[in-house]
This record gives structure tokens, sequence and C-alpha cells, in this order.
């Protein structure tokens, strides 16, 4: 069962660590790059960096907007400092040409500069990186799971509770029948919730006959009843202010949880009787440590609770809140504890089944030892395991008996997808491991099954493998004629996954060397599990990957400086949305683009015409005629020169941009966002050139053309903005053009080697920002509204969208199965 | 746990001491972490210093046992002692540890014999200054052999017990008894002093002890193990010196306030039964009315929810109660569970289960839910009733009973 969206693994250890040359990787320490960071923050963010700072400056430059007053002497204008600026100077390279205004302005507020930002940012910066690093080291958030299962009336039907979605918010609610044989198989699509917050825990738990779930949010406590038919029923919601950070349900009542937070407060919760505090300590138990992390469970009693901080186990009684409960365990000699242990789990291994095991089994879990607790014994362990995970093992769970008097599994889950199990007995006594523990395969371990690909899906694949356990849940169907074992797992990336275990009989003592006790990890698949399998990676190697989360800067202050007035507003915000939703900048994000003009190639054409009359009329004898009458026809002849030369300037810039939207023709849409947006350079260029030369143009304009321009002009916004300027209808031909068929236009455009060369430095991004929009020409004729003109954005928007329902048209459900069969052992053997 | 991690993070840990020296307690120390750091740092050589090369061939050997991989982890092994041999000095101070595990592992197979050498082996095993830890280990392997002087001496004893022996005989055995005994009794002696949990070897010194007719002793043992403040709590302990003292048969007030000690410290345990009728018997108001606290508590926990012994008890000492006009006792130990009592055993769910399970237990609760809750109580209300279907006698009287003497009619006179 898995939900489809690109999912990237976010921040790595790599991306936070100093990459240096480490000479003794054994004595090697973490070290947080803070100034690689903090040199792609000002690169990524240098508004939010320098912004500030500028503001408080700005009194005293000028950034190059017309020259207000001479009188203001303590203003300095910066243009020539920004022009110096603009040029790429390479970073760090020290034959980098530096002008004199730079190194008096370097050396002026060069310490001023560099010191506010290091002090104010850096000191910040440096505390988010931390925190960032300690939750990678780990996340505590996702501490108990949040896949969670409730079996259902009928036998071998049940529910799947688990949480998907970019930010985790959608809890799912999934039928799933369970068969003794088969494989287990999704019935229809799961339900879903969609919540305001996160999903980072989920608790299950079926009391005389009710099915409860408790979901666990940042700031939100929610509890679910769970109807045979029908959707599920909210029954209360909880909002705190701190942080939650665990979530209990109880095992005796009904709809009774124990809830903590950050403060340090543990509340018993019921919807009918309300909250209350059994526990409030800011400090930790048993030495002062500086984690806030809490966590509360239930015991054998259901008044006494069970709160645990990262130094120790307590007692806390909601009979009577105000006494110190008793320790039950705590990090120190008892338990003969390592430097440095702490607790990351606790849990009460009771349930409201008679067990063989006494309910009075508490489970405590630090980051190299598994202990069990009685609870009737405090302090001293009853058993302890060196789990050897190489991850926070954040998940447990122990299972009812696969067969009557079989020892008990108990399952470890590492947040790094490592898995434990270990068989416990003791019926009633003292419990004791039955068979040696077991390492079950994880989910990478399945990537020997899959079919070889490519590198990039390969890679994706492996990343999506690798997402990091965050539910586990096992169900033992009952009612089996060999017994068996599902192990849904929960991936960060939000797919569930399965595998089948099946009990096996012990033949370790007479064949130990046997090939299926010595190659236990190799991967069964089962022909339907690999069909499973393979309609799932399909699926995944078609959702579009995600956008790269850092893009370089591709814009200097130099060309956003020269829009116009009234532009600059429109063109912050837009910046300042982009930036704000983290998505790349938009060519619908700034000002109104130049209207994309028709015609740049008839102007050489043009004089090529003058060309042939004139050859013609030579050749027939008439070219003085000719020549005269061309004579006449100039008023200015000179100026005219400087003009047409300007002029084709000019229209090999409109060419350019012509010739790009003319590529709509050649129809080859690309699926993906340009990644640079580079139109921005181009457009701001083009508009100032036309807005120079509007003025010109217009009085040149044929007496039959102008009405045409009048036309035209009346349904664009105002004139006077300057930016609507309509150069081709200078030319003659550019009427035929618009009521011609674009491809016929086109079609010389392409071919035309100027236009070609014109074209071939522009990134490709560029024309296929525009090959989005296949019907620009016609928008423009029929509706020339400006705002038609940014149509690249919905039309990438449609094919973004059909991307999606092609998507969601795919199953959308699937089991793939990781069927390793690993023997579970079924003599219980003893060892030490 | 592997000396060579414990030396790799021995490192770590050295260099942050420099750092958090203010700070007496070390931070949180992550084991992933030295795997973070190379995934960052592995882009130059890859460091292949010795240290590391023998913990990647301990964890691959531990990666092995996990998969029960039996023959690849014998392979590995042998690498990994040879790579030892010479280098480890800490390795070598724990093998006294090593010779214990193996004797615990030899006595589970029954080779008893065996393990006492290695026990013997293991004492003597001296290597470089001792340390404190290492003190307190050679004390466990002594206690160990101690135990397993004890075994010895146990089965002499049934040896000279069974066997028609002629006096001289039966003289040589006993010397070669007694000679046990004093092994046995010096180490076990000794290890009990030291606060922990020592069940079994109490219990095997204080057998020893009876034997040879030291009761003073024997009692002085249990006391001090039940009673010093410095052991960690346990209930063993309580049992044992009740259990003695009922032997001895000691005055019934000296068991009472053993079982008092238990009752605080483990309310469920089914011992409590007996502590009830012994309060039950008793002269003293007081126990009457701690009488019903025991019962009551022993059903506050859910191990103990569907203990027919207990709810019969409960039911016949209410009865006895109110007889008595003691109602405001039962009120009291009623105020403490009145919020989650009905709920977690007199819910409508309970009864259809227990009427369908057990139809005893399920009119014992009813009774005492007519009692606690009044006649419209969900459960008594849904047992009168199957009840009365099916004829049950004591249904009428029952009811009729609860009609009388509830004590929420009891609350509103």
């Amino acid at each position: 069962i898995s939900n489809f969206y690109p999912w990237d693994p976010e921040l790595m250890s790599q991306d936070l660590l100093f990459r240096g040359r480490v000479k003794q990787p054994a004595r090697a320490k973490a070290t947080i790059d803070v100034i690689e960071q903090l040199n792609h923050f000002l690169w990524d963010h240098g508004d939010i960096a320098f912004g500030p700072l500028g503001m408080l400056l700005q009194e005293n430059f000028n950034l190059g907007e017309k020259k207000k007053s001479r009188k203001n002497k303590m203003v300095m204008n910066t243009e020539w400092l920004l022009r110096d600026l603009n040029g790429y100077q390479p970073k760090g390279c020290p034959w980098a040409h530096l002008s004199t205004r730079q190194r008096r302005f370097s050396l002026l507020g060069g310490t001023v500069l560099g010191e506010e930002v290091e002090n104010l940012l850096g000191g910040l910066l440096h505390e988010e990186l931390e925190t960032r690093w300690k939750r990678l080291l780990l996340d505590e958030a996702s501490t108990g799971g949040a896949l969670g299962w409730v079996p259902g009336a009928k036998p071998h039907h049940g529910q799947l509770v688990y949480p998907t979605g970019r930010a985790h918010d959608q809890l799912n609610f999934q039928k799933v029948k369970l068969s003794p044989t088969n494989e287990p198989q999704a019935l229809g699509d799961p339900s879903h919730i969609l919540l305001r917050g996160p999903v980072r825990q989920v608790v299950t738990r079926t009391i005389q006959g009710e099915a409860l779930v408790a979901v666990r949010s940042d700031h939100h406590c929610a509890l679910w009843k769970l109807e045979h038919r029908g959707p599920p029923e909210p029954l209360q919601v909880l909002e705190m202010e701190k942080e939650a950070t665990g979530i209990s349900l109880s095992p005796h009542l009904p709809g009774e949880l124990a809830v903590c937070t950050r403060s340090g407060a543990v509340c018993l919760w019921s919807p009918q009787h309300g909250l209350q505090q059994i526990h409030k300590d800011p400090e930790t138990f048993v030495f002062k440590d500086p984690s806030s992390w809490r966590w509360a469970d239930f015991t054998a009693h259901p008044r006494v609770l069970t709160v645990a901080d990262r130094t120790g186990l307590r007692f806390a009684d909601a009979r009577a809140p105000s006494d110190c409960g008793e320790l039950l365990f705590r990090v120190g000699a008892e338990a003969s504890c390592q430097r440095g242990e702490r607790v990351l789990l606790a849990q009460y291994l009771g349930t409201p089944d008679p067990l063989p095991l006494s309910p009075t089994l508490h489970l405590v879990c630090t980051q190299f030892s598994l202990y069990l607790l009685d609870e009737r014994l405090p302090l001293v362990p009853l058993l302890k395991w060196n789990h050897g995970l190489l991850s926070p093992p954040l998940l447990a769970q122990l299972l009812p008996p696969p067969y009557p008097e079989a020892p008990l599994p108990l399952l470890l889950g590492g947040l790094g997808g490592h898995l434990r199990m270990l068989h416990l007995s003791g019926s009633g006594r003292t419990p004791q491991l039955a068979a040696p523990p077991q390492s079950l395969p994880s989910l990478i371990d399945s990537l020997p099954g899959f079919p070889v690909l490519e590198p990039h899906g390969q890679q994706l694949l492996q990343e999506r493998l690798r997402a990091p356990l965050t539910g586990l849940a096992a169900v033992v169907p009952p009612g089996c004629p060999s017994p068996t074992m599902l192990l849904f797992q929960l991936s960060a990336a939000g797919d569930v996954f399965y595998q089948r275990l099946w009990l096996q009989p012990d033949t370790s003592s007479e064949s130990a060397g046997s090939p299926s006790t010595d190659h236990p990890s190799a991967v069964s698949w089962k022909p339907r599990a690999v069909a499973c399998c393979r309609r799932w990676l399909k699926t995944l190697l078609q959702v579009p990957p995600t956008l790269p989360s850092w893009t370089p800067p591709t814009f200097s202050q130099h060309h956003l400086r020269w829009l116009k007035e009234e532009n600059k507003g429109k063109v912050q915000e837009g910046l300042r949305a982009a930036m704000a939703e983290g998505r790349l900048l938009l060519q619908g994000d700034l000002a109104p683009l130049p209207p994309s003009d028709p015609p740049p190639a008839h102007e050489p054409f043009g004089t090529e015409d003058k060309l042939s009359e004139r050859l013609e009329a030579s050749w027939e004898r008439k070219g003085a005629i000719w020549w005269d009458g061309q004579r006449d026809g100039s008023r200015l002849p000179r100026k005219r020169q400087s003009r047409e030369k300007r002029r084709t300037q000019l229209s090999s810039s409109f060419s350019s941009v012509r010739s790009t939207s003319d590529f709509s023709d050649v129809n080859s849409p690309l699926p993906h966002p340009p990644k640079t947006p580079s139109p921005l350079h181009r457009m701001s260029e083009t508009s100032q050139s036309l807005e120079l030369s509007q003025e010109l143009w217009v009085k040149n304009i044929p007496r039959e053309r102008r009405q045409t321009l009048r036309d035209y002009l009346a349904v664009l916004p105002s004139p006077d903005s300057g930016n609507c300027s309509i150069p081709q209808f200078q030319n003659p031909s550019s009427q035929s053009l618009s009521t011609s068929e674009p491809g016929k236009c086109s079609v010389p455009c392409s071919q035309n080697p100027r236009t070609q060369t014109l074209f071939s430095p522009l990134p490709e991004s560029y024309s296929a920002f525009y090959s989005q929009n296949p019907n620009s020409q016609s928008l423009y004729s029929q509706n020339p509204n400006s705002q038609s003109l940014y149509s690249p954005e919905p039309a990438f928007n449609s094919v973004f969208h059909s991307q999606n329902s092609s998507i969601q048209k795919l199953p959308s459900r699937h089991t793939p199965s990781l069927a390793g069969s690993q023997p579970l052992r079924k003599k219980p053997r003893m060892g030490f | 746990m592997d000396a060579f991690s414990e030396e790799l993070m021995g490192f770590v840990q050295k260099d942050n001491q420099v750092e958090a020296s203010k700070d007496p307690v070390p931070e949180i120390h992550l084991p992933w972490l030295s795997q973070h750091i190379q995934s960052t740092g592995s882009h130059g050589q890859k460091g292949t210093n010795f240290a590391q090369t023998t913990s990647i061939c301990l964890n691959f050997i531990q990666e092995a046992l996990l998969k029960h991989q039996w023959q690849r982890a014998s392979e590995f092994l042998q690498c990994y002692l040879q790579t030892l041999e010479d280098i480890n000095s800490q390795k070598r101070q724990m093998a006294p540890e090593i010779s214990l595990q193996h004797a615990l592992y030899l006595l589970h197979n029954g080779m008893v014999e065996d393990a006492y050498r290695n026990l013997n082996q293991a004492e003597s095993w001296r290597y470089g200054e001792m340390s404190a830890s290492q003190e307190k280990l050679i004390k466990l392997i002594q206690a160990y052999r101690g135990l397993l002087d004890y075994y010895t001496w146990s089965k002499k004893r049934t040896e000279v017990s069974s066997f028609d022996m002629d006096g001289f005989a039966t003289n040589a055995a006993t010397q070669d008894m007694h000679s046990y005994f004093r092994q046995a009794s010096v180490n076990l002696h000794e290890i009990i002093k030291i606060p922990g949990v020592w069940d079994t070897f109490v219990k095997s010194y204080v057998e020893m002890l009876e034997f040879y007719g030291d009761q003073d002793g024997a009692r002085q043992v249990l006391t001090d193990y039940a009673y010093d403040n410095n052991f960690p709590s346990n209930p063993n302990a309580h049992i044992y010196l009740y259990k003695f003292l009922k032997k001895e048969k000691a005055p019934e007030d000296k068991l009472i306030s053993v079982l008092k000690i238990l009752h605080q410290i483990v309310p469920s345990h089914k011992i409590m039964l007996e502590f009830h009728m012994l309060l039950k018997k008793s002269n003293k108001e007081e126990h009457h009315k701690l009488g019903l606290e025991v019962l009551l508590a022993i059903l506050d926990f859910s191990g103990c929810t569907e203990n027919i012994t207990a709810w019969s008890y409960l039911a016949k000492y209410l009865k006895q109660i109110i007889k008595g006009k003691h109602r405001e006792w039962v009120q009291e130990g009623w105020s403490s569970r009145k919020d989650w009592w009905p709920t977690f055993h007199f819910s409508y769910y309970l009864a259809k289960k227990n009427w369908k399970e057990n139809r005893i237990l399920a009119l014992k609760k009813a009774f005492t839910s007519g009692i606690l809750l009044g006649k419209g109580c969900k459960y008594f209300m849904y047992v009168s009733k199957q009840g009365h279907k099916i004829r049950e006698k004591s249904i009428k009287t029952m009811k009729k009973f609860v009609m009388k003497h509830n004590i929420l009619d009891s609350e509103e006179h």
C-alpha cells in the first residue's frame, strides 16, 4: 500500500557536517559546517540577510534613480559601484578585478556589513543547524511509531491506520483482509482524514469491544472510535501549548489516555472525565539532562502510570498526583549502564489478554541495550540484551504467542529500518530469552529482488527503500494452520510494506550447516509479490522528481533597478512570494511581459525585396525612375540611417523573442519548468529597449496601419505604461502575419540562420518556457489583454495536472511484499 | 559490549570531556554518530586502521549471529580471535567475565563439574591491577562457586538420608558434607552482604543454616535481606521471611506485620489472599478494616480481574461488614475507586463476557456491583436478568440483599 508523491530524504549528514579531510575517522568529531551554510544562506536569502541593513543605509545611498536634488550631500550614488559589481566576480579569485570604488567601499563598509550579518545571523543559524543535526541523529518525534493495526469484527479483517502526504498530515484508514495462506489484500481505497498538523504517532487499542485510535501531532492529540461500518467517529481533540512527545492508550479502561508534553507535564485524559494532571516536573529524574522529551505509559494498575525521561522511569499515581513516585528504572549502576546511555523508549508490555507473561513487565530501550523490568521489582532489570542496532530503537511491539505455550515474539525497530526479534518465555515467572535473537530483513534488503534499473531509477528506488522506518505493526492472523506473522512497515516516504514470517520447526541442532539456516537472508519472491513490486516500481519511477531545494541566484540588482518605478513593487512582491513559497521564480511573478511580437524576419526580407525591386527595375531599364521614387519617399535620409541601424538591433532582439514563441509550433513540450529564470534578463532588456524606441516608431507608421494600431491600443492597458509598445505594427507586413496562420511564418523564422544564431546562446529552458504556450499568438490576436501573454504559466500547470491525473489513473494501491522468510524457531532453546 | 567500540568511543568521549568539563554528566552518546561522520568524511581516503578493521569484523560476527548464520559467524570469530590475541589488554581484564558466562552456559547444559572448574580458574585469574568492578566480579564468581558447593552439599544430604550406611560411612559423608557447607557458606555470606537481588543465594544459605539448626542465624539473614534499606525493594525477601516465620509458627501479629509491608510493595501478590484471611481472623478492628482494603487492592490490578477467589472473598466479606455495621469502611474504600471501577469491572461488555465464560464469577461480581453501585448497575441488571432466565436460585437472595443494603441507597438515607 503506497502513496505516491515525490519524496526526498531532506537533510543528510553530508549537508550539515564539515567535509574537510579527516585524518583519523575514529577520533573524528561531528563538526557542523556553519560557514558553508552561512555562505549558502547569504546567497539564497540575501534579502533576509542584508535587507534590514540595507533599509538602514537606504537614506544614504542612491541606487541609480534619477537625481532628484543635489542638496543632500549625505547621499551617495552607488550607480557606478553597482555597475562594477555587476560583472561576474568569481568568489575568492585573487585576480578578480577590483575597482578603486569597490575597494573603498569594502574597506569602509566591509567590517560593519560582515559583522552585523555574522553576529546576528551566525548565532541563530548555528543554533538552528545544531537542532537540525540533533534531529538527524535522533528524531524523537517519531517515537512509538505512526502505524497502527485495528482488528476488525471478522477474524481475518482489520484496518491499518497511518499517515501519508508530504507533511504527514493525511491520516489513512486502510481496510485489509488477511489470509492464512495468501498475501494480504487491501480492500478498496483508504478513507482519509486531513489533519492540520503532521501525524507523529498512532496508537490503536481494542478494549471491551471498542476499537480506538489515538493520534499525536506536534500540538494536538486526538481520539477516534472506529466503527465496523461507517467512517471513524472523532471523540475529542486536545490542543497543547508545548509540543506533545508521547501518547498512549490505556489497556484497562476504554478511552483513557496518557499524554505528555515538553513542559514536563503528564496528564491522564479521557473524553468523559477530561484532563487530570498527574505529574509535572521540568527537571529530569535522576540527573540533569537537557532533553525535554517525556514519555508516559500505563502499568498493571489502571491508576498508576509510568513516566519516562532520558534518565529513567518513574511511577506516577493518579490517586495521589502530588506524591513523587518510586523509580522503576534509572540510568546508572543497577542496570550497569554505559557512559552517555539514555532512555529512548519505554513501553508497558502487559495487555488485557491473559498472557503467558506476567502483566507487570516493562520494556526500556536505550541506544545500546534493551531492558525488561518488572514493576514489582524496581530498579533491577530482569533481562538486559545488547541489541546492536545502528539507529535509534524507537519502535517496539510484543505479540501474542503464535500458538499456545509458544514464546512471545518481541519486535524492536530502529529508525534506520533495522529490525530485531526476540522470543520471550517464562510463564508467570522471570522472563527469559527462549531462542537466539534474530535480525529480520529490512526494506533495503529487498533491493536485489527488484529488476535492475538505470542509475537514476536505481538511486530513486534505493532512496525510497532507505527512508526512515516510522511505523511498525505486526499481526498474527488467528486460526492459521501453520502459524505465521505479518509484519507491516511504514516508511517516512509514506509506503507501507509487509513481510510474512513463517514459524519453522527448530532444525538447528541437527543440521546447523544446512542451506536453509545458512542463507535465510535470501529474499524469496512469490510471483504475485513480483508483479506487485513491479507495479509499485513503475508508478514510483513516474513520479515527477522533486525540484532541487537550492538553485543558484540568477539575477542581479543591476537589471532589476532599471525596471520602471511602478513595476518595482510588483517585482519585489513577486520575488517575495516566490521565496516565501520556496518555488521557482516564474515570469508571471514579475512585471507583465512586453508583448511578444511578430515578425523579426521580414526586416531583412524587406531590404532584400528593395534590392530585388531595384534589380527588376534596372532589368527593365527603369532603374533611374526607381531611384528617384525612392529618393522622394525618404524624408530624413541621414537620421534614418542611424535609426535603421538601431532598428536592426532591436529587431534582432525581437526576433529572439519571436523565434522562441514560434518554437511552440515545433511542438516540443518539456514536462519540467525552466530551471534558470533567464527570461527575466531578456525580458527586462527588451522592455527597456522597447520603451526607448517606441516614440520614434509611432511617428513612422504608415497611415493605413494607424487605425489597426489604435484599435489595439484601445484594448491594451494604459498605453502610457510603455510596456505595451507594439513595434511590430511599424512593419507593413505584420498585419498579414497576425492574421495568417502561425505556422507559415514560423518556418522561415526557424530556418533563418540569423535567428538561429541569436537563439542559440539562450539556454534551452528559455524555449521550453515558451513552448508550453502553443497558443500565444492566437491568444494574443483574439484577446489582446497583456495578461494573456502569461499563458506559459497556466499552460505549464495544465501539463502538470495532466501528469498528476495520469498518476491517479495508475493503480495507486499496491502491496509490494518482502516475502522474506525467516525461520521462527519452534522449539524453545536456551542460551545465555 | 565489545572492547573495541568501547575503545573507539573512549576517544570520542575524551574529546567530549574537554568541552563538557564543566558538566559532570556526559552528553547522550549515540553509537550511530560515527556512521554519519564516516559517510561525510569518506570522500577522501578511507581510514583503515586496526581498531576499525576489528570492529568491522565484530559487527560481521554479530550480524551473522543475528541472522542465525552460525557457520559464517564461526569463521569470522576465528579471524577475530586471531587479531585479538596479543593487542587487547582490556579484553584480558574481561576474561573473568567471559569465564563466568561460560560457566553459566555449562551449568545450563548440566555440565556442573566443568562449570565448577571454570569458576575456579576464573577466580584465580589475575591480569594487571584489579579494578573495583573486577573485584565485584570475582565476588560474584565466588558466589556462584558457593552455589555449586551448596548443590553438592544438597546432593550429599539426600544421599546420606536415603541410604542405609554404617556409622563410619555416615560419619565420613557427614564430614564431607560439612566441608562443602563451610566452603559454600563463606562465599554465600560474602555476596549477600552486597546490596542486590540474591534470591537463590539467600535461599540456599538459609536452607543450610536451618539444616544445622542455626534458626537465629537464618532469621537474621532473612530479616537483613528484607529490611536493609540499602538493598533494592524486593518482594521476594518479604515472602521468604514470611514463609520462614510461618514455618517457625511465629505469632500472627508478626506475620501480619511482615505481610503489611509486602502489601505496600506488591498489593497484587497472591499471598495477599492469605493475608486477608489472617486479618479476618484477627481480633483487632483495624485489621478487619485493612482486610477489606487488601481485597479491593488485589482487584485493582489488571492481572487479577478474573480472580474468582478474590471476588468470592470480597462478596462474602462485604456481606459480613454490612451485617457488622461497618458500612463506612466500604464507602471509604469505594470513594477512590468509584470513578473507574464501574468501567473497569462492571461494564455491560464484561457482564456479557463473564456470564458467558464463568457464571460463578459473574454472580460474585454482580453481587459486589449491586452493593457498590446499587440495583441500577448495568452489570447487576444484566446478570440478574440472565440468572432469572435460567432460574438461578441465588439470584433472589442476592437481589433482596442488594435492595436492602447497597451503599448507594444508604448514602441517601
